[in-house]
């Protein structure tokens, strides 16, 4: 079987999101499947400007063919349009034009596809909100199979969504809340999908010392681990964790890894460590309490998957209906809408070393049952199979 | 009840039920901060300046009645200072009774601000999920149209085939 994995970026350099979560399945369905990575020359989410000269690489053993982006994005210009969009009836052009404007366009990907459709079995679409994905899928729809990783936003609501939704031969959802919100938005029950997600990659030996020795940290603390951005919910998780310092007087710091868009706040406890490699990630993790997840919108949150990997807990923003979902399917967290919550289920955390391991052991098993390679890459296959009996049916 | 400890069972761990102590425990906090001002008010003895007038004390007043008026005299600047503080204790004490009513005041408003903010905090929450339960809404009601109409359609085109 030939399988075609469609993603928006690609590149050992690209450490998040989707584009991550696309590299993690190629690398793992290669040893099934003959693998090839269509993507743009894209490095940039917000311009999509071409970066990668290359017009085909291997990454990790994988064939990846890259195409050129023919326009930048406009940021600002996009903003405006996606704005207005959300506030006023409109029609279905105005909402291709929004998918232009998105980008990234890569029209020679779209005729890439178009032209060797016979070269391979299926394509699988990653992110459904990009043109890649909503143009491939219309290109050759019975052999498309889309990975959404869709969040509650309200661009989902798009009426170009619906069909796109109920356009695939199958879908891979990411969690429960994700299948019930697509299935909501397009009626799209009768496409063949499964909840699969992702896995992670995990080191075989973690130190939270060596992460203390290196950054100098004592005392318990919490880790944030992401983009530290509004839209992530850490202008709330700043003012929380402060309040919190102040009224219980507490000895917990906070400490953030990840690239940051805001101004973080000067606090002797608040400690901002940037990006971090894997491995010092993952002692970071080792290292902490618990992890502090308090995104809005969240597909799947691989960071708090790996946290449970670790036998960690979190403790979630529950107004995010995903993280809430897991916290309370795996029972590997607790989870707060409002700061008397978050200050009474981090004190309890904090108190009890004998809550955080069984919460962390929930996890982990929560963790090796649904998302473990083994798991994941036989519900791929499964899936493939289906359509395969399908076809030849 | 307010749930001061939470009861954990850690063999079976269950979050939500712990999710459910919290919350209970959040929200009678949040009933109880209202202002529970005691006016705990000093035990002032009261005195009694008729009782215990004894036969010794009407003796000795008999005593000394010839020099009332020049004790009279003597003791009137004293007793003129004693009035005046009095006066301006009892001043100050309907002062301190006037400002400790206006603080009891301000407190309740400041706990019914409070009130307001959290609600009109949790308003906005529930007002973007209805935002995005609408557009969900109205996708469907636009999905529902489309088959409607596609089902007139065929309704139509499988009349026509039947009337041939």
């Amino acid at each position: 079987m030939k399988l075609a994995l469609v993603v928006q970026r690609y590149g050992l350099e690209i450490n998040g999101g989707a584009e991550l979560h696309c590299r993690w399945v190629a690398e793992h369905l290669k040893q099934y499947a003959e693998v090839e990575v269509l993507t743009t020359k894209a490095a940039d989410y917000i311009t999509w400007r071409n970066s990668y000269t290359q017009d085909e690489e291997e990454v990790n053993g994988i064939r990846v063919r890259r195409f050129p982006v023919a326009r930048v994005r406009d940021p600002k210009r996009f903003g405006r349009l996606q704005e207005w969009l959300l506030h006023h009836e409109h029609r279905e052009s105005d909402e291709l034009r929004w998918l232009d404007e998105e980008g990234p366009r890569a029209p020679a990907l779209i005729q890439y596809i178009r032209d060797r459709k016979t070269a391979y079995d299926y394509f699988l679409f990653f992110s459904y909100r990009y043109y890649h994905s909503y143009w491939g899928v219309k290109t050759l729809p019975r052999q498309s199979v889309l990975v959404p990783t869709a969040e509650r936003d309200p661009v989902i609501g798009f009426r170009i969504f619906q069909d796109l939704f109920r356009a695939p031969r199958a879908i891979v959802y990411n969690s429960v809340e994700e299948r019930k919100m697509i299935n909501d938005v397009s009626g799209n029950q009768d496409v063949l999908g499964d909840i699969v997600g992702v896995g992670t990659e995990l080191p075989g030996r973690t130190s939270g010392e060596d992460f203390r020795r290196r950054r100098n940290v004592s005392g318990p603390y919490i880790l944030y681990l992401g983009r530290i951005d509004e839209n992530k919910g850490c202008h709330k998780l700043f003012d929380y964790f402060l309040r919190f310092k102040r009224e219980t007087g507490s000895e917990v710091k906070l400490v953030l890894a990840g690239t940051t868009v805001i101004q973080i706040p000067s606090h002797p406890h608040i400690l901002y460590f940037g990006f971090l490699g894997d491995e010092e990630k993952f002692n970071a993790l080792d290292g902490a309490e618990l992890l502090v997840m308090p995104s809005f919108y969240e597909s799947l949150s691989m960071v708090t998957l790996e946290a449970w990997a670790l036998g960690k807990p979190v403790l979630a923003n529950a107004l995010c209906d995903v993280l809430k979902g897991q916290c309370r399917r795996s029972n590997g967290g607790l989870y707060y809408e409002t700061y008397p919550e978050f200050r009474e289920a981090l004190a309890l955390l904090l108190s009890s070393s004998r809550l955080r391991r069984a919460l962390g052991e929930n996890g982990r098993r929560y963790f090796e049952a649904n998302y473990s390679w083994d798991v994941i890459e036989k519900k791929y296959l499964t899936l493939l199979g289906e359509l395969e009996k399908e076809r030849s049916g | 009840m307010t749930p001061d400890k939470i009861e954990i069972d850690y063999d079976h761990i269950d979050v939500a039920q712990i999710m459910d102590q919290i919350k209970a425990k959040t929200a009678a906090e949040a009933g109880s901060e209202a202002p529970s001002v005691r006016t705990e008010a000093a035990a002032v003895p009261e005195l009694d300046l008729t009782a215990g007038l004894g036969k010794a004390r009407r003796l000795l007043l008999k005593i000394m009645s010839p020099f009332s008026p020049l004790i009279k005299l003597l003791v009137l600047p004293v007793d003129e200072e004693l009035r005046q503080t009095v006066l301006l204790l009892d001043h100050a004490n309907r002062r301190i009774d006037r400002l400790e009513k206006e603080r009891r005041r301000i407190d309740r408003l400041q706990e019914y601000t409070k009130l307001l903010h959290h609600l009109s905090h949790n308003m906005v929450v529930e007002m973007s999920k209805l935002k995005i339960e609408e557009e969900t809404l109205k996708t469907k009601t636009r999905i529902l149209e489309k088959d409607f109409e596609w089902l007139g359609k065929r309704e139509k085109a499988l009349e026509e085939e039947v009337l041939k």
